[in-house]
Formats: structure tokens, C-alpha cells, sequence
């Protein structure tokens, strides 16, 4: 147990130091959710909705190039002893904070331009975009495991949430509809708050599951082999 | 007689139509080298992937008496970590910390001539430097077979030649070596060349 605890520290460092040092990603990662909110601010307070939701862009996206980029590694980090969901949760070990502190520097942003009812609560909402978007951008580099197909399913499902109006059945449907919720419970000061959260937290889970089952046969070990490098 | 570190018997791989590896069969004892040749498309690091454990066979049986180190002819790396990170990551998984996996991984690229201490990512190292490190993570496990994957490209004459050096030592230290190679005048420091045959399905339209 602790030797697993540990090997999934060193994934979650290894892949913070990886994304850190890549500068033009990072601070692209900041500028995509950003000129979403910025470019509909003139349109009230919608524009956090649309900012908000869109950091699943950010996060999903670095989630999806992080998983995807390291396919070839992964393999041999198995081969070295280290188990799949050891991998997958190394990553999301560094993933999830990484694009909750992104999300309070965002929400610092929006806050004293948007003047939300309950800022917490709309911290709250943005950070569960992007601790749904790391679980979610996972999935779907497990199922499609290409960069450009990856991406397209990306934009698509993140681009549907932010198209359909909130209260449509395809919107309840999509992964990013409780943390949508929280969003508008935090700049009207009143709605929902636990079961949003619950739903969200049960997406994230599922969509780690439904990971796990496509990564387990990829990077099982399949002869008698044993610890090597 | 030495005991077999692998028997691989009557492996069979098909991609799609195309046959890859037909029923092959080898063994390998410990402290012998084997090079294992073959044209483009005979199945090579298929069969290499195969005894590794990271592609599945379709027929047939692999197995293996202990670790196994494989050294992929792509270098599976991190783009943006060093050396030593790599070195920690995957002494990690072999269970070292951080300090052997250092001391360990030092005393190996040493032996290759590599620049140990130099904080250069290995996007920024140059093919042969970053095939050292591909190297160095193989042997990190100390383990009893080596599956290198024509782990020599990008090498400079001298280390090239410095390599089957180094495989003539690990054969004496009874590791068992397989090689995939094309260099056909460095065959005879070989114990032994496997050829894999072509396959005739591979070559039609």
C-alpha cells in the first residue's frame, strides 16, 4: 500500500514537472477560459458561465495531451513495476489541484468584474469543471487513444455544454452539468449546491472507471514477464 | 548448460491480413548473446514487444525465468524531464528510492559515456545521448534478460563499437542478450544470430 502510495507521488511529480516546464501550454491554459468570459463580458453575467465551463477546455485538453503523450512511457513504467491505475492516478494526483488553483485564479479574475452573489460557491462551481475535466479528458484518451480524435471529442462535448441552454435534457446529460449548476448558484447567491456536487463527483467516478476498463488491457503485462525497465 | 532466461515456442502475430511471425521459436540461456536479424517487416521488435510482455501473441508461448530489460528502438521518454528524473521514476517502479536509483543509474551511463549531472531535458539531447539513457533504464533493474531493440542508433562509431563490449560483460555477469541488429559486420560478436524470415504476405500490394 505504501510502496503503490508512493509510485503514484512520483507520477503525480514527474508529470507536474513535465506540464510546468512547458510555458507557452501553461499560459495557454490560463488564456483559453480567460478569452472566453473576457470576449462575452459585455453580455452580463452569462460570461462566467461560458468562462467557467469553458476550462474544461483548459484542463481536459492538458489532461488529453498529458495521457496521450506519455503512451510510449506508460508502457515501460508498467514493464518497470508499476500498475495502470497507479499511472492513472499519479496523474490525476497532480492534474486535479493543478486545475483547481488555475480555476482560483480564474474565479479572482471574474469576481470583481462579474460581482457574483456567493463567490465561494462560484469557486466552488469552477473548480468542479476542472476536477471533472481531468477524469474526463483521461476517458477520453483511454477510448481514443489519437490526439487529433481525441481533441475533436474534447471540443464536442465541452462545445455541446456550452451551446445548449442549461435547462435542456442533453445538457443534464453531459458531464459538466452539476459543476454548471454551481456556477449559477454562485452568482445568483441561491440554488443548488450538495446533489450538483454529488453528480459531478459520480461523473468523475465513472468516467474513471470507464478509463480503467480501456487502459487495463492496453498496458496489461501478457507473458510471464516480471520487473525489468 | 546454462538454464534458459527465454523460450519463446511457435509465437504466431497477424496484423490485420498480414502474417508478422510465423511459429517462431527460440531460447536463450543465461550469459549468451544473441543477435536476431532479419529484413523490414520480419517481426523483430514485434517479437521483441512480444517477450516483453507489452503485445499479446496470437498463438503460441513466451517465458521468461526472471526480470526482463527492454530497451524499445523508440526511446519511451518524457520529453521534458532529465536524466536523473527518469532515473527516479523508474527506479521507483522497480522499487528503489531515489538515492540507489541515482547511484545506480549514474554508474551506468557513466559506463556509456553519458554526461551524468547535466540538467538537460531529453528533447533537448541528441539521439545518441538520449539511446544511452533508453539504455541505462533497461539495466536499471539489474535484470537477467535484455531485449534491446537496435539500441545502438544514433551512436557514435566508438560507442557503438564500446556497446558489444558492453554485451560481452553483461553476457559474463549471466544476463542473457538479445539484439536486434541490421549491422551485419558486428555479428560475429554474437554468440549466436537468430535470422527471422520474411514474410510473403507482407510484400504484396
Amino acid at each position: 500500500m505504501r510502496e503503490s502510495l508512493s509510485r503514484m507521488v512520483i507520477m503525480a511529480e514527474m508529470h507536474g514537472r513535465d506540464l510546468v516546464r512547458r510555458h507557452i501550454a501553461i499560459a495557454l491554459l490560463v488564456a483559453l477560459p480567460m478569452s472566453f468570459y473576457l470576449s462575452s463580458v459585455g453580455e452580463g453575467r452569462d460570461a462566467v458561465g461560458t468562462g467557467g465551463v469553458a476550462m474544461a477546455f483548459a484542463v481536459g485538453g492538458a489532461t488529453v495531451f498529458s495521457a496521450l503523450s506519455s503512451s510510449e512511457v506508460d508502457h515501460r513504467l508498467v514493464l518497470s513495476g508499476y500498475r495502470p491505475h497507479e499511472l492513472l492516478v499519479g496523474r490525476l494526483l497532480f492534474l486535479c489541484p493543478f486545475g483547481i488553483v488555475l480555476s482560483g485564479l480564474f474565479t479572482a479574475l471574474m469576481a470583481p468584474i462579474s460581482h457574483p452573489d456567493n463567490p465561494g460557491v462560484l469557486l466552488l462551481g469552477v473548480s468542479a469543471v476542472a476536477a471533472i475535466a481531468v477524469p474526463f479528458g483521461i476517458a477520453v484518451a483511454a477510448i481514443v487513444p489519437r490526439e487529433l480524435e481525441a481533441t475533436l471529442v474534447l471540443i464536442g462535448v465541452v462545445g455541446i455544454q456550452l451551446a445548449v441552454s442549461h435547462t435542456s435534457t442533453v445538457a443534464k446529460l453531459l458531464p459538466f452539468y452539476g459543476a454548471r449548476l454551481l456556477i449559477d448558484t454562485g452568482l445568483a447567491g441561491h440554488g443548488p449546491i450538495l446533489w450538483p456536487l454529488i453528480e459531478g463527483a459520480m461523473y468523475a467516478v465513472a468516467l474513471l472507471a470507464l478509463a480503467r476498463v480501456f487502459i487495463g488491457p492496453r498496458l496489461s503485462i501478457r507473458t510471464a514477464a516480471r520487473r525489468g525497465g | 548448460m546454462p538454464p534458459d532466461e527465454l523460450v519463446v515456442e511457435g509465437v504466431c502475430k497477424r496484423y490485420r491480413r498480414a502474417t508478422v511471425l510465423d511459429r517462431v521459436s527460440l531460447s536463450v540461456t543465461a550469459g549468451e548473446v544473441v543477435a536476431l536479424t532479419g529484413e523490414n517487416g520480419a517481426g523483430k521488435s514485434t517479437l521483441m514487444r512480444i517477450c516483453a510482455g507489452l503485445l499479446p501473441a496470437d498463438a503460441g508461448e513466451v517465458r521468461v525465468a526472471g526480470a526482463v530489460g527492454y530497451c524499445p528502438q523508440t526511446p519511451g521518454l518524457f520529453e521534458l524531464l532529465t536524466a536523473d528524473e527518469h532515473l527516479v521514476m523508474f527506479g521507483r517502479g522497480l522499487g528503489l528510492g531515489r538515492a540507489t536509483a541515482l547511484r545506480r543509474g549514474h554508474d551506468l551511463l557513466d559506463e556509456f559515456g553519458f554526461p551524468v549531472g547535466a540538467r538537460v531535458v531529453t528533447a533537448e539531447m541528441s539521439g545518441g545521448t538520449r539511446q544511452k539513457l533508453n539504455l541505462a533504464i533497461a539495466l536499471l533493474g539489474n535484470p537477467g534478460l535484455l531485449l534491446l531493440d537496435e539500441p545502438y542508433q544514433g551512436f557514435d562509431r566508438g560507442t557503438y563499437v564500446n556497446f558489444w563490449d558492453h554485451c560481452r560483460a553483461w553476457s559474463r555477469q549471466g544476463k542473457a542478450v538479445v539484439v536486434v541488429t541490421h549491422m551485419l559486420a558486428e555479428l560475429s560478436r554474437a554468440d549466436r544470430v537468430v535470422e527471422l524470415p520474411s514474410h510473403p504476405s507482407l510484400e504484396r500490394p
